[in-house]
């Protein structure tokens, strides 16, 4: 009984074919090198050792806005984490010509417009592989990793997906919560959700 | 305008958080209109009547026209996105939001579930008694993408009067109808059911079972757990299963989804996620390949060689390959024969089996495993054979003459014998492998059904040879010696156990007239054994035509008997009956139904240790539970209709029916009473 089980097991298993990439909780950051909007690059070893929040951003996304202009509820949440040693690399995917691709310049002066707290200037990934690496799908999409490299929380910023920034006091901030729970010494209690909001547009 | 709108309506609450948003996005503020809105891509209004009935319910619409090439969402946006929000206030009790069917749209790399051209969300709303005006506003908000999204918030505010009756304005009632009938349907009138959910390695298994070439698009209700784009689909014997990717998200204990054809659609609410089938055994193995079912096959076969009905057979076989030990290259010559033509026997049984299955198949009859079993005059002959053995193994008369040689000793037709009587006597004893194996292969083409057969016989077989070929092992078996004689009287017991099995099947079938005509017969030829040891050749012929006759007026008696009137069954059981168990689920009823048969001992056991023990009758009762049984010990036509929609046609099948017009649950074979409270959890 047990033998067809297991045969059974490896059959599925071969025919569901190999894993795709992608940033899971529990498993391993997937590697990335990206230059920044003043010219820096940043790559997964440099962010060894600390905890770190990966964002993805488009600033003309209803639900990116909802967080930035329309309730400062994520800068917020970058200064919770700049406060407790947590990094923070906010990335933009958009491909050249579609919504919310930035030139190096305009990232800077949106970045001050937005009141961006990340750690460093928005990084732009142009090529989109650093976003395909981690499977993001929407804006905002958000991850949380330990400074062993690990996931441990990947999804929504919150617990509410209105467009509308005036539900954000009722909503539960999921990445606040994360890094909460993991700087007390805690296992993260939710650490998969839904991430909402708009494609990534590779 | 919009503003000063918002304030004459008494909403001064909307304020702040317009103002927040019209800031905050730098939207266009929405033309707010009565009873309907523009905006960014869509139009908005209501579907509703003229005039609505005091305290009558009707099913009104939210109605979005939207722009070629842009879409709204379903409750599971999908990959991004989010559904719709309603907030109603007013005077009027507003229901759930109904949600029409919806379809997959392939935006960008992810995929969006929704609506495109025009939607009306529904909901039921019933006035408040005594109101004469209706009053009902909505506060709306809306998420409308192309492959950017745009949200959009707005009030849509309904003044009707409440007379004596509902009047729809046709053009409204005719969109309001065409969305209506897109509302998913219960599981209950589905053509599709759902018979298994599991996940495995990230990815989730669904079977549905139903007619079509094509199978039905399905759409999870979770977006969270389960992934947003199309399942991969492939057939199975009973209709598709569905593959489809999850998130790293914990399993939930219960999926919610949606099964669409065309433009119909079935809501599943809460389908149980349960274990691969394989691990279950509730299920057969519907679409694993068919390499994977022989062995399935081969393992039951196995299997089977432990059961108690097929131990007799083999211990006898044993004590002969004991018997036959000896030195060298000639005992081993002896060996390999007499276990290639048990291994003959029973693959020529298993053939002919199989044959006779497919020619009935081909002939339109429904036939189930066991169902020799289901014959009078093959019960009374086996009960016949094994009485005679059983005497024989007592010393009664010494066997290598007569019957016994038809399961004895050392000639190589016995041997043979000895296999086809090892497959005739392993029916009843359904393993739970054999039940998949031979609900798939009731749907096989004719050369697969017919491997799998033969998959089963080998399975059978392959202990047996293996011991009579391998010198190493069957050199572990002990020398001969005294001890064989006690052996041989020991193995009578098991013997005279089956025997009195046997007769109680008998009387199964045709009630307390089948133990009187059995045990007469049993009694006549152990007379005649005796007499046959007489030394005139006269009493040894009189001994010869009493067995003889005995034997063709017993067996012509229990095959024209006519059964015992149906229905007697025991206690809160009742008979089998269609009628009642639809009735019984159109009321909301849980219905529980056993499968049986006497000569299924596995039916046998689950019986007496569960399901009729008092914790089993207090677990019915509390959840006010139609208890069926199903007696399959006769062959019947209905109950073989009944476990082939069930996609067996072996028992003990044990099927529940929950309260909530959920679907079919199948339980394992061997129950527990923890089983049975877990599906009332």
């Amino acid at each position: 009984m047990k033998a067809t089980s297991t045969l059974l097991a490896i059959t599925l298993w071969a025919c569901s074919g190999a894993a795709l990439a992608a940033a899971v909780p529990g498993e391993a950051v997937p590697d990335f090198s990206v230059v920044d909007a003043e010219g820096n690059t940043h790559t997964q070893a440099d962010y060894e050792g600390s905890w770190l929040v990966v964002e993805w951003f488009n600033k003309d996304c209803p639900f990116v806005k909802k967080h930035y202009t329309g309730s400062d509820n994520m800068p917020q949440t970058q200064a919770f984490a700049r406060d407790n040693d947590v990094e923070w690399l906010t990335v933009i995917s958009s491909n050249v010509g579609t919504q919310g691709y930035l030139e190096p310049a305009q990232a800077l002066s949106v970045a001050q417009e937005y009141n961006l707290q990340a750690s460093a200037p928005f990084l732009l990934d142009v090529s989109g592989d650093m976003g395909r690496a981690f499977d993001a799908r929407v804006t905002p999409h958000m991850y949380v990793i330990n400074p062993q490299g690990t996931v441990v929380y990947a999804g929504a910023i919150d617990s509410n997906s209105s467009a509308n920034p005036a539900v954000i006091p009722e909503s539960t901030n999921y990445v606040q919560q994360a890094l909460e729970e993991s700087l007390a010494g805690q296992a993260v209690s939710v650490p998969v959700t839904q991430a909402y909001g708009c494609t990534v547009k590779y | 305008m919009w503003f000063s709108h918002l304030i004459t309506c008494g909403r001064r609450h909307l304020l702040p958080a317009f103002v927040v948003l019209a800031s905050a996005l730098g939207l266009t503020p929405t033309v707010l209109a009565n009873e309907r809105l523009s905006a960014d891509h869509v139009e908005v209004r209501w579907l509703a009547p003229e005039t609505f009935a005091e305290g009558e319910t009707v099913t009104l619409g939210v109605y979005f026209e939207i722009d070629p090439g842009w879409h709204l969402y379903w409750r599971n946006p999908g990959d991004s996105g989010a559904e719709p929000r309603f907030q109603f206030s007013g005077n009027a009790d507003v229901g759930d939001i109904l949600w029409p069917i919806p379809k997959r749209m392939a935006i960008a790399h992810l995929t969006n579930i929704g609506y495109e051209d025009h939607i009306a969300y529904l909901f039921e709303v019933t006035p408040e008694a005594g109101a004469e005006q209706l009053l009902l506003e909505v506060d709306l908000e809306w998420l409308v993408c192309e492959v950017e999204c745009i949200p959009g918030f707005g009030v849509l505010r309904l003044e009707r009067a409440v007379s004596a009756e509902t009047r729809w304005p046709d053009s409204e009632r005719a969109i309001k109808t065409h969305f209506s009938a897109r509302l998913p349907q219960p599981a209950s009138v589905s053509p599709w059911q759902i018979t298994g959910a599991w996940q495995q390695l990230r990815q989730l298994f669904i079977d549905v079972a139903g007619e079509g070439d094509e199978p039905p698009q399905l759409f999870p209700g979770d977006g969270g757990f389960v992934a947003s784009g199309e399942p991969d689909w492939e057939p199975t014997e009973r209709g598709f299963r569905a593959q489809i990717g999850t998130s790293a998200m914990a399993a939930p204990e219960t999926l919610d989804l949606v099964l669409v054809e065309g433009e119909r659609g079935w809501a599943f609410p809460s389908v149980l996620l349960g274990d691969a089938p394989a691990t279950r055994v509730s299920e057969p193995l519907a679409s694993a390949t068919f390499w994977v079912l022989l062995l399935s096959a081969l393992i039951g076969g196995v299997i089977l060689n432990l059961m108690p009905c097929v131990f007799p057979v083999l211990s006898i076989k044993l004590f002969s390959l004991i018997n036959a030990q000896g030195e060298g290259g000639a005992a081993l010559a002896h060996r390999t024969r007499e276990g290639l033509l048990y291994t003959a026997g029973v693959l020529t049984t298993f053939a002919a089996l199989g044959a006779l299955f497919l020619v009935l198949r081909a002939s339109g009859a429904a036939v189930g495993w066991g169902f020799q079993l289901q014959s009078p005059g093959v019960v009374l002959g086996l009960a016949l054979l094994f009485w005679v053995m059983a005497l024989s193994f007592l010393g009664v008369f010494e066997f290598g003459h007569g019957l016994m040689r038809l399961a004895g000793k050392s000639q190589g037709s016995s041997s043979f014998m000895t296999g086809v009587l090892a497959v005739f006597v392993a029916a009843p004893c359904t393993g739970p492998f054999m039940g998949a194996a031979l609900g798939a292969s009731a749907t096989l083409p004719p050369i697969q059904a017919m491997a799998i057969f033969i998959g089963l016989g080998l399975g059978l077989a392959l202990p047996f040879l293996i011991l009579a070929l391998s010198p190493r092992l069957s050199a572990r078996l002990p020398r001969p010696g005294a001890w064989m004689d006690t052996l041989r009287q020991f193995l009578a017991f098991p013997l005279f156990a089956t025997v009195i099995w046997l007769l109680w099947v008998l009387g199964r079938l045709l009630g307390d007239s089948g133990w009187l005509l059995g045990s007469s017969l049993l009694l006549l030829v152990a007379f005649a054994i005796w007499l046959a040891k007489a030394q005139r050749a006269l009493w040894r012929t009189i001994a010869l035509l009493l067995a003889i006759g005995a034997t063709l007026v017993g067996l012509y008696r229990v095959e024209t008997q006519a059964p015992p009137t149906p229905g007697d069954v025991e206690g809160e059981w009742s008979a089998y009956n269609p009628a009642r168990i639809s009735e019984a689920r159109a009321t909301g009823q849980a219905v529980f139904i056993d499968y049986t048969a006497a000569w299924c001992i596995t039916c046998q056991v689950n019986k007496t240790l569960v399901l009729d023990t008092r914790e089993a009758n207090e677990l019915f009762a509390r959840h006010d539970v139609l208890r069926i049984r199903a007696d399959w010990t006769r062959y019947d036509q209905v109950i073989t209709d009944s476990l082939a929609q069930l996609g067996r046609s072996s028992i003990p099948v044990y099927a529940f029916y929950p309260a909530d017009g959920g679907e079919v649950q199948l339980l394992p074979q061997v129950l527990t009473l923890s089983i049975l409270r877990e599906i009332f959890d």
